[in-house]
């Protein structure tokens, strides 16, 4: 039988006397899926993706990617922070550049030609000389984003990426990852604690109770919302009540606990 | 319908608040409004201007009217006069340019020293906890008290000065080389180790240059502290530079060349201050 593309297996995580992650978490990730893992800030959903990107240490359990294990951080997964973490001495260009630098398998030109690609693929073609801090929250996500494409990653790691954006760039900036990671074909694990956005972007949706952090549901977007994700979503009656159901199912856990 | 979509427990976090300030009021009270009220370049050039100016008349004038005794305190023309003597007749410059070397000589080796260390020792904890306390014990030395053992390790030559320069400006520097790197965001670091980069590549290529506007600043503070242990070295234990040029005028009360060699320790440092400060604004024009 073929391994899952990317599985938890019996994770668990322990911060000195605090459980982070219990009982232990197994959850498996298809290929080419969008999965978003939504819960209550601190609840220990951020401390599960960052043991994807190998930012984080396992108590116990693995995370396997093919069936193999995996480990420290490599280009094979990509970080986008809550925070602007784009380079400020580097302009656009030469931080997406960056997500090359450690690349000795492409030539100076294929590294060119990939710059442009992303560039164009996040709206960023003519910023390319701007220097970072010269451009507005939105634009700099859209660097990360394009820096982290560069690299090669295949699997996106996005940790609340759009939290400090306006209501209207973070709408902007959803359709375009949705659009981005269908013609990219990534694998995006994105985190928040945003309902709306997190029906609007899943195919996938696992909602994290309270720390420690355990599943309270799973559940399927795409089954009910299909894989075409425009604004026109939005307004449909699927999509209010997907909503609906997914806040109750958080305020019911809230009630149980409080 | 209308319930806010949002989870509101995330509303407290001071990450988020601190990226969606609170709206700036239109009008701020008056008393308020002076406060960090932006100054025209030029007006600030003005009044540096003036007021330097206003204390070297103010200066000069005391003296003329005999207020102040020429034998204890030399007018700022005679001080002048001095000075353009000393570098025109006196190889006042060799002294300056002795000086100057011996300075920049024990600065760069400090910086050399202090800068891979610190960043080591803030991204190292086990290296941090090993040699913190060394620092430290080191760093509260003054100076001064370890010059007369200096003068027992390495006699009064060069390496005298050069150690006593180097113990005053890297246990200091250490220091704030590690507060730098500890400042150093680590989303950087991380999103550097996720396009495949190794710890080496980490520190040199993201972690060194995102400090290096603090680090800029930093050296330059320091290069002022060399100044101070210079002139003590100098005094102590040398036979040319401008620390003994200052002592041996003391000895025969030529007061004017003493003051003459303080002046151009100030001017040296308003000068290599403004050139540094130069540089800053070249190399980090992002900022």
């Amino acid at each position: 039988m073929r391994p899952p593309y990317l599985a938890f297996e019996q994770v668990t995580k322990r911060f000195g006397e605090l459980d982070v992650v219990a009982p232990p978490f197994s959850f498996e990730i298809g290929q080419k899926e969008f999965v978003v893992f939504l819960g209550p800030s601190g609840c220990g959903k951020t401390t599960l993706m960052r043991m994807i990107g190998g930012l984080e240490s396992l108590s116990s359990g693995a995370i396997m990617l093919h069936g193999v294990p995996l480990g420290p951080p490599d280009r094979r997964r990509g970080m986008v922070f809550q925070s602007y973490s784009s380079f400020p001495w580097l302009t656009v260009s030469s931080n997406i550049d960056f997500g090359m630098r450690y690349r000795n398998d492409l030539s100076k030109e294929e590294k060119r030609e990939r710059r442009e690609h992303y560039l164009e693929m996040v709206g960023l073609a003519d910023f390319g000389e701007a220097f970072p801090n010269k451009l507005s929250g939105g634009m700099r996500q859209r660097i990360a984003i394009a820096r982290a494409l560069a690299s090669g990653s295949e699997i996106l790691l996005m940790d609340e990426p759009f939290g400090a954006l306006d209501a209207l760039r973070r709408e902007r900036l959803q359709v375009e990852l949705r659009r981005i990671q269908k013609e990219d074909a990534k694998t995006v694990v994105f985190v928040t604690h945003d309902v709306e956005e997190a029906v609007f972007l899943a195919d996938r949706i696992v909602v994290f109770s309270k720390r420690p952090a355990r599943i309270l549901s799973v559940v399927d977007v795409a089954g009910t919302l299909g894989t075409e994700r425009s604004l026109k979503v939005r307004d449909s009656d699927a999509f209010f009540r997907l909503r609906s159901r997914v806040l109750h199912m958080i305020r019911e856990s809230a009630g149980e606990t409080e | 319908m209308n319930e806010p979509a949002r989870l509101d427990m995330r509303d407290t976090d001071p990450a988020r608040s601190a990226s969606t300030p609170a709206a700036v009021p239109a009008a701020r009270p008056a008393s308020i409004a002076k406060l960090r009220a932006p100054l025209p370049r030029r007006q600030q050039l003005a009044l540096a201007l003036v007021t330097s100016t206003a204390v070297v008349a103010l200066w000069e004038a005391a003296v003329r009217t005999g207020w102040l005794n020429e034998t204890y305190c030399p007018s700022p023309s005679t001080i002048v006069a001095t000075l353009w003597r000393m570098v025109t007749q006196e190889h006042f410059l060799t002294d300056i340019a002795i000086s100057n070397a011996r300075v920049w000589g024990a600065f760069l080796l400090s910086a050399a020293m202090a800068i891979p260390l610190g960043i080591l020792m803030s991204s190292y904890r086990s290296l941090g906890a090993a040699l913190e306390p060394i620092v430290d014990f080191i760093r509260y030395l003054p100076v001064p008290a370890l010059v007369p053992l200096s003068i027992i390790w390495f006699g009064v030559g060069e390496e005298t000065k050069l150690f006593l320069l180097w113990l005053g400006t890297f246990f200091q520097l250490i220091l704030l080389v590690i507060d730098d790197m500890n400042r150093v965001p680590q989303e950087y670091i991380e999103v550097a180790a996720t396009v495949g980069a190794q710890a080496p590549q980490i520190l040199r290529d993201v972690a060194l240059r995102a400090m290096l506007p603090s680090l800029l600043n930093n050296l330059r503070i320091t290069l002022g502290w060399c100044w101070t242990y210079l002139i003590l070295a100098e005094i102590v234990a040398a036979d040319d530079g401008i620390g003994f040029v200052i002592w041996s005028a003391r000895r025969f009360m030529r007061t004017p060349e003493v003051m003459a060699g303080v002046v151009a320790i100030g001017l040296i440092g308003l000068v290599t201050d403004q050139l540094l400060r130069l540089l800053h604004r070249r190399a980090f024009r992002y900022l």
